[in-house]
């Protein structure tokens, strides 16, 4: 594992405690995990996603990630009506640990409360909420 | 690692407990632990009578027996979320669910798993067996057979299933799948290694000792009661 100093936070995206982020695209908002999330779980071997057209409420399970015997949940940081699911990660799933904020993107949604986007944290409170665990 | 001694995890003894109703506890310890998560972290110690169980994608395809039936009674066959593909469990299989906030614990879930896998290694190793892991699959392995697996599933930081390590199990079910959805390997248990039965009661607090070495935590000794009492009550069925 990663020390939090040699993982990567763009500030473009904000993150939810369970260490998903979103990326606010105007119309839409894509959702991924993060670079810390990905460093936990270790290698990936298969994405399990919802369908487009799927509606989630904001904390609602949205799909699975299964590395080393291990299937571990997410959950919408925000609620939403899906639009479009990477579908690349069916046949690489391991875009999620090579580059979790591009290539290794899972869901765009259309957001239903732009006020979930704001309640989230920048990347500086997230570090810092890492940096508190430890 | 961080774990901490002051917060001992509560150690459970189940005894032979059916798979669903074992799941159906686990979950509503892990919904416990989400929504309260002062709660200690808990180990359940039990056996399942015989029953297969799916991964979370699936694993039907690698039953490969058309007869599942073992002494007169059918295997039956449960779908759940954990990670892993098919496996089987029965009487004499040591099975412990650590039911166990990793974020709290300090505990990423590869270095969980690879704690599990080096407490049932220690564990054979205890009795003179040379078990290994193996970079194919995650578990114990004796050569190319697998002695003791791991499946766990990862909820809000909460960790649950977990690990079953072949004492005394029957073996002959295990011919009838492709264990973990692999082909050509073979699955072996401590008792067909060493050629006589083991005192499961030993195997088990061996590994429970192992497990507190893994995670750097203590085993509180504690009951069914005890653990219910620390739960909120179960929804009244309508």
């Amino acid at each position: 594992m990663k020390e939090i100093s040699e993982l990567n936070f763009p500030d473009d995206v904000r993150y939810a405690d369970d260490h998903e982020w979103v990326r606010n695209e105007g119309e839409t908002a894509t959702i991924g995990i993060s670079d810390y999330a990905q460093d936990q779980l270790g290698d990936i071997v298969f994405v399990e996603l919802p369908q487009p057209g799927d509606r989630f409420e904001k904390g609602a399970e949205f799909g699975t990630v299964e590395s080393v015997k291990a299937v571990s949940e997410l959950f919408m940081p925000i609620g939403g009506e899906v639009v479009a699911v990477n579908e690349a990660l069916e046949d690489a799933p391991e875009k999620v640990n090579e580059a979790p904020y591009a290539e290794g993107w899972m869901i765009r949604v259309q957001p239903g409360d732009s006020a979930e986007m704001d309640a989230l944290m920048d990347m500086d409170a997230y570090i810092q909420r890492l940096k508190d665990q430890e | 690692m961080r774990a901490d001694a002051s917060r001992p995890w509560l150690a459970v003894r189940l005894g032979c407990t059916d798979y669903e109703e074992a799941l159906a506890l686990q979950r509503r310890i892990v919904a416990a632990k989400n929504a309260e998560p002062s709660m200690p972290d808990v180990l359940l110690r039990l056996e399942h009578p015989p029953v297969f169980t799916l991964g979370r994608r699936g694993g039907a395809e690698n039953i490969v027996a058309a007869d599942r039936t073992l002494d007169g009674l059918e295997v039956p066959v449960v779908q759940v979320e954990r990670g892993g593909n098919i496996t089987y469990h029965g009487p004499g299989q040591l099975v412990v669910y650590p039911i166990v906030d990793l974020r709290r614990a300090g505990l990423s879930v590869v270095s969980f798993v690879e704690g599990m896998e080096w407490a049932m290694i220690e564990t054979a190793a205890r009795w003179g067996i040379s078990a290994e892991t193996n970079s194919r699959n995650r578990g114990a392995w004796v050569g190319d057979d697998k002695l003791g697996s791991i499946g766990i599933t990862v909820r809000r930081g909460v960790s649950f299933h977990g690990l079953a390590l072949n004492v005394n199990t029957d073996l002959r079910p295990f011919s009838w799948i492709h264990p973990c959805g692999l082909q050509g390997v073979g699955v072996t248990s401590m008792a067909a290694i060493l050629g006589r039965f083991l005192d499961m009661e030993a195997v088990g607090a061996a590994l429970e000792r192992n497990l507190e070495a893994a995670f750097r935590t203590i085993l509180e000794k504690s009951s069914f009661a005890a653990l219910i009492r620390h739960l909120p009550p179960e929804e009244p069925v309508r």
